[in-house]
């Protein structure tokens, strides 16, 4: 098979696009459903990134592939979600900015793990060594197998979403984020709850942060700022955190019309890509965020629809 | 007092101040050892305080609040957390008008009766089981109570209040404490409340009730509790607290009555 006429940008641009919309959906479960501000989505999926990466390289492992793989991922899963447990719990009594800060003072201390641990993680340098669990032939055809598995990665998380929004569980999320007192006087286990969450979510978070580990084959400090952080959330928020797709819309036109559309479709020269582009991409997503929240909280899809999906599921 | 055993809330040497300023200092009460006991005082008499304390919403600065259950056992509320209240019987509404605004009125009834077990992150077919289960119960609150439309949400403050007291009664409390649960609401609304107060105080929960309308004391209660400036000065019967001296001063007389 020949894929002479696909551009190995786009398959790993529509990557990205593709990994950003299942952190937003994850994401969503957090702020929209429960809304627990989470401003450190990049150090959950980054802890992932680096787990994953440190065991695949570092550890001799006894057995080949996809074991070497399906261990490192589920330890960097795993990694993720005990980091959620704990994240989850030192903010599940602050208010919304004590979780920003808390959640944002999480990455940066994965951050500065990630650049001392230099010996495992390779600090500034980077580490290389990370590769797929098979091998098609090519490069290309690899990193398009691996694209088609994260699409498929993501499509459950977005079933799964999908599917909370239609179960008590999501019902409970619902009612600790309109007002968690009440729902504790319910004899809800509110904490409980919103530790289960982060746990299942953030280990989410991590493995998608291993996947992309596997996609990029390579480990670089400069993936742990703040960028991906602000594309989930730019995205979620403008496409409306309330909602199933909210993530899904709103990414793609916020990633994917940079990391896509204008990279591939818009003739600008060259040097604009690496330059101006991803410096504009920042600066937009950020201005973009103060526009949404100050014009439409809501974003573009709007306030949750209860009382259509209860009719739907409940009438007749 | 029935024959069978009720739930009843010990109140021992609880004192609570804001400010300075003691707002509760019951030296001793029991409350909810009759079918369907008032709190009676004027505003500001701590009476909500009280309720809140002993929910654990508020911790008092000093003293014991007990539980009696009716199976015979004894919890100590002011170490329990407000979440595992209710499941050993002990609910409240709110005084204050309180709702979830994004969830619908079926929502809510559906989430009261709701267990961990269908409310756990994977379970598929959680939600069907919920609704066959608990179906028939909320049906007929919903048609008793004549909610239009349960898959909307809660709009006007009846409608909220209301749906706070179907709430506590899908709990399946022994004990309930309603603080207020007539303000606001319609008279035929009001009317099926308290049906439904007297319905579910004879089936054996114990119902404390803060109330303003005295003709609803008067009526619905087996006794009174009367509360004054933080602290409990009698319990008796209705009639009895009606011809009080020191109730009329301080409550009754001073445009109530
Ligand atoms: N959170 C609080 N902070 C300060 N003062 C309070 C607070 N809650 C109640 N109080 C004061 O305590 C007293 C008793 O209030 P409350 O228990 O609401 O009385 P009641 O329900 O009998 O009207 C009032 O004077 C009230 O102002
Ligand atoms: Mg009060």
């Amino acid at each position: 098979m020949s894929l002479d006429w696909l551009d190995a940008f786009l398959v790993s641009g529509t990557f990205g696009v593709v990994e950003i919309v299942g952190l937003g959906l994850l994401l969503h479960l957090q702020v929209g459903l429960t809304r627990i501000a989470n401003f450190g989505v990049v150090g959950f999926w980054g802890l992932g990134l680096y787990t994953f990466g440190v065991l695949y390289v570092q550890v001799d492992w006894p057995f080949g592939e996809p074991w070497q793989f399906l261990f490192s991922a589920l330890a960097a899963s795993l990694a993720a979600a005990l980091a959620g447990l704990v994240v989850a719990w030192l903010i599940a009594d602050l208010d919304s900015d004590g979780a920003l800060v808390g959640t944002l003072g999480f990455s940066a201390i994965v951050l500065i793990l990630a650049t001392t641990q230099d010996q495992l993680t390779g600090g500034a340098l980077g580490l290389g060594g990370l590769g797929f669990p098979y091998d098609l032939g090519t490069t290309k055809a690899n990193e398009l197998l691996w694209l088609a598995l994260m699409t498929a990665l993501v499509g459950l998380i977005l079933g799964y979403v999908w599917w909370v929004h239609r179960t008590p569980y999501g019902r409970l999320l619902i009612a600790i984020g309109s007002n968690e007192p009440l729902a504790r006087s319910m004899g809800k286990h509110t904490t409980g709850a919103k530790l289960t969450l982060f746990a299942i979510t953030c280990g989410l978070m991590g493995l998608l942060g291993a996947m992309h580990g596997v996609m990029v084959r390579f480990l670089d400090i400069g993936s742990l700022d703040v960028g991906i952080t602000l594309a989930a959330l730019a995205g979620l928020i403008l496409g409306g955190t309330a909602r199933v797709w909210g993530a899904v819309i709103g990414v793609l036109l916020t990633v994917g019309l940079f990391d896509i559309v204008i990279q591939f479709y818009v003739p600008l020269p060259q040097e604009w890509f690496t330059q101006a582009i991803p410096v504009l991409r920042e600066a937009v997503f950020g201005a973009l965020l103060v526009v949404v929240l100050l014009f439409r909280p809501q974003g573009l899809l709007g306030q949750m629809r209860r009382s259509k999906l209860i009719r739907a599921m409940h009438d007749g | 007092m029935g024959d069978q055993r009720r739930s009843s809330i010990r109140v021992e040497q609880v004192q609570k101040s804001y400010a300075g300023r003691m707002v509760v200092d019951v030296d001793e009460l029991v409350l909810g050892d009759v079918p369907i006991e008032g709190l009676l005082g004027p505003n500001g008499a701590g009476k909500t305080t009280l309720m809140r304390m002993v929910m654990n919403s508020v911790s008092p600065d000093a003293g014991r609040i007990t539980l009696n259950s009716s199976d015979g056992s004894t919890t100590t509320l002011s170490s329990l957390p407000t979440h595992k209240m209710a499941h050993h019987g002990v609910v409240k509404s709110t005084q204050v008008i309180t709702d979830f605004d994004q969830l619908t009125i079926l929502d809510s009834m559906l989430l009261a009766v709701a267990t961990t077990g269908h409310e756990f992150p994977v379970r598929p077919g959680a939600e069907r089981s919920l609704m066959s289960a608990n179906e028939d119960e909320i049906r007929s609150y919903l048609e008793r109570f004549g909610f239009a439309d349960a898959t909307a949400i809660a709009m006007s403050a009846g409608e909220k209040k209301l749906l706070d007291i179907l709430r506590c009664l899908l709990l399946k409390p022994s004990i309930l404490l309603l603080d207020e649960p007539t303000a606001g609401l319609p008279d035929e609304v009001t009317a099926k409340v308290l049906e439904v107060i007297r319905e579910l105080a004879a089936d054996g929960t114990s119902v404390v009730i803060v109330e303003h309308d005295l003709d609803v004391i008067w009526e619905l209660c087996d006794e009174v509790t009367f509360m004054a400036e933080g602290r409990v000065l009698m319990k008796d019967d209705p009639a009895s607290i009606r011809a009080n001296a020191t109730v009329i001063e301080k409550y009754l007389g001073a445009g109530h009555g």
